[in-house]
């Protein structure tokens, strides 16, 4: 047998599991999937909204807080430099609310402001909420319940894109979907390996026993998440909870976006790649999950482009000679492909993940997504995510050379 | 709240796994085993075949048969093993698990061997005014620029075939599965690139410009 069959019943087999693990834990927990942890007890909690030039959203972020249906104890807006209005905008309200407080302080990057904002925080729990997200009015109210529980160290709702009318912002939305909702289930598994930013709320014991953010790590949120898993602090995901986030609108923004994320996980798979294969599930599985996404994305892109680059070299070769002679380039001969096994299973798989990402869009009963047609769905599937291998790229060369800004 | 741990289910999950993964390797290998069924099938039609033009040939030798008849039934082969190398090019560009299509690759390839050498043989006893088309190509490991000329070769000669018709016995043999006889007949017209075309066991053609280049050389 060839290499290249085997390398795609590696995939292939890959895929099955994952398709098979995110089914049995969906058929085993799809009465609770839209559960909120009863609240038992009362948390005093302190809202930090780290902002760097967040003029245009900063204002309905601190309205959205204190919208809230939970008692908050204090809001910090951390203003990190901002050269626009943030800082003005967000001291207007200082009259209107009496909770708010504004840090104006020169810029030193979202990690180390948090990390100021959790020195004088007093709340048993600290929420993080991006300056240009909205928590949704019972967010906080529906994560704080899993707190009750000691071993819990971070709770986090599920992230809706607040801006979904165009083709672009729409796509964002199923993978936001997707993304919660396999989030959801990966917490059945003790598995959850982020806590985005948009919001998630911290114990703040949790917090500093890890030493707060790593100030060093792009993605301060990943590593967070990691640090804590590793302390052997559980994470937690209500679906109920929301708070809703602006996605990127223009490709190259987006682009950038994602290469941050990736460059964060890169940061986080070498400061803890000792920890593999130890210390409960960042060992056992998210850092070979991670490895293992990266692996694959890039054999899968190599394979990709030497199939495409020989073929094309290939076909060229053979148009010159064809056309030179005056023979046919296609006959029907040509057209007439007899597929094998690995097609079938490929075809399979595939009508398997969509049928499986129509399901998870059906599940999360968002109206705007269920409206999703089948075009945006087929478009998500086959070029959405096959851009990513090629971000994955730029952020490894991004890695290797240095660079760490935004 | 389901709070209880559920770590078993990756175990669970991969057990799942393995019993679809394989049950599609066993699927991808009945359709495979299927398809080799049909070449084998195809080749034992052919073997007979071929065995009634020899004794056809043989018997011509002997009590004088008609030669017209051994001609055409001569022709009528070389069509139907024609069509049959198209069929089995794409089962083999389909195969992937089922390496005893490689096997029935080289029994063909002997047959084929065999029906040229009886092709040379009618052509001398009965005067018969066809062209023996042999076309010597890579099969294991071929670069991207044989790749290419092959592809254009065999396009070429199906049009050739298509245009002349019987008056071609047009003989795909890979050159390069070490089997004896085929490399003896190599080393005999001298050809040690791949892909050639032997015309009429005279003329080699690794080069094409021009259609003209190889009608010129067919009866």
């Amino acid at each position: 047998m060839e290499i290249l069959p085997i390398i795609y019943l590696g995939y292939m087999f890959i895929s099955i599991y994952f398709l098979s693990l995110f089914l049995m834990l969906y058929f085993k927990n799809r009465n609770f999937l839209f559960d909120v942890p009863k609240l038992t007890r009362k948390y005093s909690l302190s809202v930090l909204v780290p902002a760097y030039n967040e003029e245009d959203t900063i204002g309905k972020t601190i309205e959205s807080i204190f919208d809230s249906d939970y008692l908050i104890k204090e809001l910090i807006v951390l203003n990190d430099g901002s050269s626009d209005k943030t800082g003005e905008i967000a001291e207007s309200f200082l009259k209107k609310f009496s909770k708010l407080k504004v840090i104006n302080k020169e810029n030193s990057g979202k990690a180390d402001s948090l990390n100021q904002g959790i020195e004088i925080a007093t709340g048993e729990l600290i929420a993080v909420v991006d300056a240009d997200s909205y928590p949704e009015k019972d967010a906080f109210s529906k994560l704080v319940g899993f707190f009750d529980d000691e071993k819990v160290g971070v709770a986090t709702p599920f992230i809706v894109p607040r801006n979904r009318k165009s083709f672009f912002e729409r796509l964002q939305s199923i993978e936001y979907s997707v993304i919660a909702f396999t989030r959801k289930l990966l917490g059945y598994v003790d598995a959850i390996y982020v806590t985005p930013g948009p919001l998630a709320i911290y114990r703040k014991d949790a917090l500093e026993k890890i030493g707060g953010f790593d100030t060093q790590n792009i993605t301060e949120d990943i590593e967070a998440t990691w640090h804590l898993t590793k302390e052997g602090y559980k994470r937690k995901m209500c679906l109920n909870a929301r708070a809703t986030t602006t996605v990127p609108t223009k490709l190259k923004i987006w682009f950038k976006q994602r290469r941050r994320w990736n460059l964060g996980g890169l940061q986080c798979i070498s400061k803890y790649k000792g920890d593999f294969f130890k210390k409960g599930m960042l060992g056992f599985f998210i850092l070979p999950f991670f490895v293992l996404q990266l692996f694959l994305g890039l054999l899968g892109l190599s394979i990709f482009v030497y199939l495409i680059t020989s073929r094309a070299i290939s076909n060229y070769l053979f148009v010159n000679h064809s056309i030179n002679v005056g023979t046919s380039v296609i006959t029907m001969d040509n057209l007439l492909i007899t597929p094998s096994f690995l097609n079938y299973l490929g075809v399979i798989l595939f009508v398997f993940g969509t049928i499986f990402t129509i399901a998870v869009l059906f599940i999360m009963k968002e109206k705007f997504l269920v409206k999703q047609n089948i075009f945006n769905l087929l478009f998500y599937l086959l070029i959405y995510l096959s851009v990513y291998p090629f971000i994955m790229i730029t952020s490894l060369y991004h890695y290797f050379r240095g660079i760490r800004k935004w | 709240m389901v709070e209880k741990n559920q770590k078993y289910v990756f175990l669970y999950a991969l057990i799942i796994t393995f019993v679809i993964f394989n049950f599609g390797i066993f699927m991808g290998y009945k359709l495979e085993s299927s398809r080799v069924d049909k070449i084998d099938e195809m080749y034992i039609e052919a073997e007979l075949d071929l065995l009634d033009q020899r004794i056809q040939r043989e018997a011509f030798e002997i009590v004088g048969l008609d030669c017209e008849d051994s001609i055409q039934a001569n022709i009528d082969f070389a069509d139907k093993i024609f069509n049959e190398a198209q069929k089995i090019k794409k089962f083999e560009n389909a195969n992937r698990m089922n390496s005893e299509i490689l096997f029935q690759h080289k029994r063909f390839d002997l047959l084929r061997t065999l029906f040229w050498m009886n092709s040379i043989k009618i052509k001398e006893k009965c005067g018969a005014d066809y062209s023996n088309v042999v076309y010597f190509y890579e099969y294991d490991n071929p670069s991207l620029e044989q790749k290419a000329e092959q592809s254009f070769f065999s396009n070429l000669l199906v049009e050739l075939k298509e245009k002349h018709g019987s008056k071609i016995m047009l003989i795909p043999i890979a050159g390069d599965e070490s089997i004896p006889s085929i490399n003896l007949l190599m080393k005999k017209y001298e050809i040690e690139e791949l892909p050639v075309i032997l015309i009429d066991e005279k003329t080699k053609i690794n080069e094409v410009n021009d259609k003209e280049d190889i009608e010129k050389y067919l009866k």
